[in-house]
């Protein structure tokens, strides 16, 4: 009994209410008259899975480039882990350990699998000009480190056998799970996935939510992600987020946020007149 | 009536195959477009950044070589490594604005770029000496040259071509190049390169600081364009603006089709095979004036080219797939 509560408590303490690894505030962005973020605003506890949802159009993906420096917001303040990252470039945001993908897959197609996966992996002495030309075998540790890492990851998302094959050759869904592989190559802490389920069978996203869990419960990994598939939002995130219009709605734990009226009317009705008829329904 | 005999004479004749003194001059400038392309190869066959304007890096190599040896009486090869720097910090110039746009503008900030240093060289008098050109640096190379040339006599050889040591220096230098440029494409720094080429946001998104490899890319190349411009001053014993016409450039592109994308073996194959077919051509024994012979042979070359586009496109040693793949 005492040990249960013990757990219990040893359970939200783990994941302390509060503590959030990244805020935005008020993130504004217009492209020409459009004003695709308004104002959003929202927080990310730290070892959470936090769902992004919104109807299309919504500012989601915009939002997500705003934050990972693709876009400069017109106003507002992004902070992750302490720092400011708003005015950061993207390699510095992923460098810091918030690595994202993306909606559209970006797969390297003319490398093979693997390098697409070694790319990902961080603190590659080699990497550097300088370093290739002064001390040309420096780099050959890591990378040794890195490829049997990268095994590893596709393996998971059973991948492993196509590791010296293009990526350019692998299917829709193949390449949706090397994205994520190649991102979690990056070791995030913060990891943002623009739709990560879409064009997945079922079987797989079983096998990449499993992975996202155990990589929150086993390295602490904060996730973020868009997503379109309500069974998978309900069921697999701690909260939820909602966007409509460029601005954040409702954020609450799933039960919450399913029967918030603002969400219902966003997906269903959008504004004025049509609004209390949606609620009505 | 023509001797029917004469019209069929017009197969190679076997001189053309033994002339040393010439193929030695073709051997030159195949190994200057090698050490052209090289650089070239880096920014398109591997970071996916159109440079069109190399003869340009070529040019500043050549003239910074030749006015600080010539004129300000500089030692020549104290010089070399002043003209690298130069073509270098030329290419961070035009770089650091432009990489930033998307390819094909960058391509014609580029093309502009290298016009604009011929025209001024054309134009800066005082320092180029305009269309007359820079002479008499070539001092400090003639007696090295002097002593490889000694040096192959003594071995045994004693009609040496008079142009045979930069004959050697050239393809060792090209060779020394593409050995150095293949190391180091497949190095992860190299990798990072490719990642460029392929998505330049995806290598964002995975912590790659995109720009700062184009630029490496472009200074490289920048440098590989200088080595070539000193090769070609030293060739030609003189510097002309006219030398420096976008036309190099688009050799050296013709060059990177012969040969193959992402492949700098192909790079030797495809500019040796472009020279020897377009100055072979020279050997033809049509019954045409010399003028129209000239104008047959660049439709020769054209129509290798565009055969090799229609049968194959990956040129000799691209890859097919990557380049499939990579679009």
């Amino acid at each position: 009994m005492t040990d249960a509560a013990a757990a219990a408590a040893d359970a939200t303490a783990a994941s302390p209410k509060g503590r959030s690894l990244f805020e935005a505030t008020e993130i504004h962005k217009q492209f020409g008259g459009i004003q695709a973020v308004r104002g959003a605003t929202m927080e990310v506890e730290e070892g959470s899975i936090t769902a992004l949802i919104g109807p299309n159009g919504a500012g989601k993906t915009t939002f997500f480039n705003l934050i990972t420096g693709f876009y400069r917001p017109d106003r507002g303040k992004a902070v992750f882990d302490g720092r400011e990252i708003q005015s950061r470039p993207p390699y510095v945001i992923a460098r810091m350990g918030m690595v994202r993908t993306f909606q559209i897959t970006k797969a390297l197609a003319a490398m093979p699998v693997i390098d697409n996966m070694m790319l990902a992996a961080p603190d590659q002495p080699g990497e550097r000009f300088t370093n290739i030309v002064f001390r040309p075998l420096g780099w050959r540790k890591r990378e040794a480190e890195v490829h049997e890492q990268a095994i590893e990851l596709l393996d998971v998302f059973n991948l492993a056998k196509l590791a010296e094959e293009y990526a350019g050759t692998l299917s829709g869904g193949q390449r949706k799970l090397l994205e994520l592989a190649r991102a979690l190559m990056a070791q995030p802490r913060f990891l943002l996935l623009d739709e990560p389920m879409a064009g997945i069978n079922p079987t797989l996203g079983r096998r990449l939510l499993d992975h996202m869990q155990r990589l929150r419960s086993e390295d602490g990994v904060t996730f973020l992600f868009i997503e379109h598939d309500m069974e998978v939002v309900m069921n697999h995130s701690d909260r939820v987020i909602v966007m409509a219009e460029g601005q954040v709605i409702a954020d609450g734990e799933p039960h919450e946020v399913r029967s918030d009226k603002a969400v219902i009317d966003a997906y269903l009705g959008g504004g004025g007149g049509t609004a209390t008829g949606a609620g009505a329904s | 009536m023509t001797d029917p005999t004469q019209i069929f004479q017009l197969a190679l004749t076997f001189e053309a195959f033994t002339d040393i003194q010439f193929w030695t001059s073709v051997g030159i400038i195949a190994g200057i477009f090698v050490i052209f392309a090289t650089g070239l190869q880096l920014n398109v066959g591997f970071t996916g950044i159109q440079n069109f304007g190399q003869v340009g890096f070529m040019a500043i190599g050549a003239y910074t070589m030749a006015i600080l040896t010539a004129e300000s009486g500089w030692n020549f090869w104290l010089s070399l490594p002043v003209a690298i720097a130069a073509a270098i910090a030329f290419g961070l110039i035009i770089g650091l604005p432009s990489l930033r746009l998307r390819a094909d503008y960058f391509a014609i900030v580029t093309i502009a770029a290298a016009e604009a240093i011929r025209i001024v060289a054309l134009n800066a008098r005082d320092l180029t000496n305009g269309p007359q050109g820079v002479f008499g640096f070539a001092d400090s190379w003639n007696s090295v040259s002097d002593s490889i040339e000694e040096f192959i006599v003594d071995l045994g050889w004693t009609d040496v071509p008079s142009q045979f040591p930069l004959f050697l220096v050239t393809w060792g230098l090209a060779i020394g190049l593409m050995f150095a440029f293949s190391r180091m494409t497949r190095t992860p720094w190299g990798r990072v390169l490719r990642a460029v080429r392929e998505d330049e946001d995806a290598a964002r998104a995975l912590g790659k600081n995109a720009f700062s490899y184009k630029l490496q890319s472009l200074a490289l190349a920048a440098t590989t364009g200088a080595i070539a411009g000193f090769l070609f001053a030293l060739n030609l014993k003189f510097v002309v603006p006219d030398e420096f016409q976008p036309l190099v450039t688009f050799t050296g592109y013709a060059v990177l089709i012969l040969g193959g994308l992402a492949n700098y073996w192909g790079v030797a194959l495809g500019s040796i095979v472009l020279w020897s077919v377009l100055e072979g051509l020279r050997f033809l024994e049509l019954p045409l004036s010399e003028t129209k012979i000239a104008a047959l042979r660049f439709m020769i070359l054209g129509f290798v080219l565009i055969g090799l586009m229609a049968f194959r496109p990956q040129g000799f040693f691209g890859n097919r797939k990557e380049m499939v793949l990579g679009d």
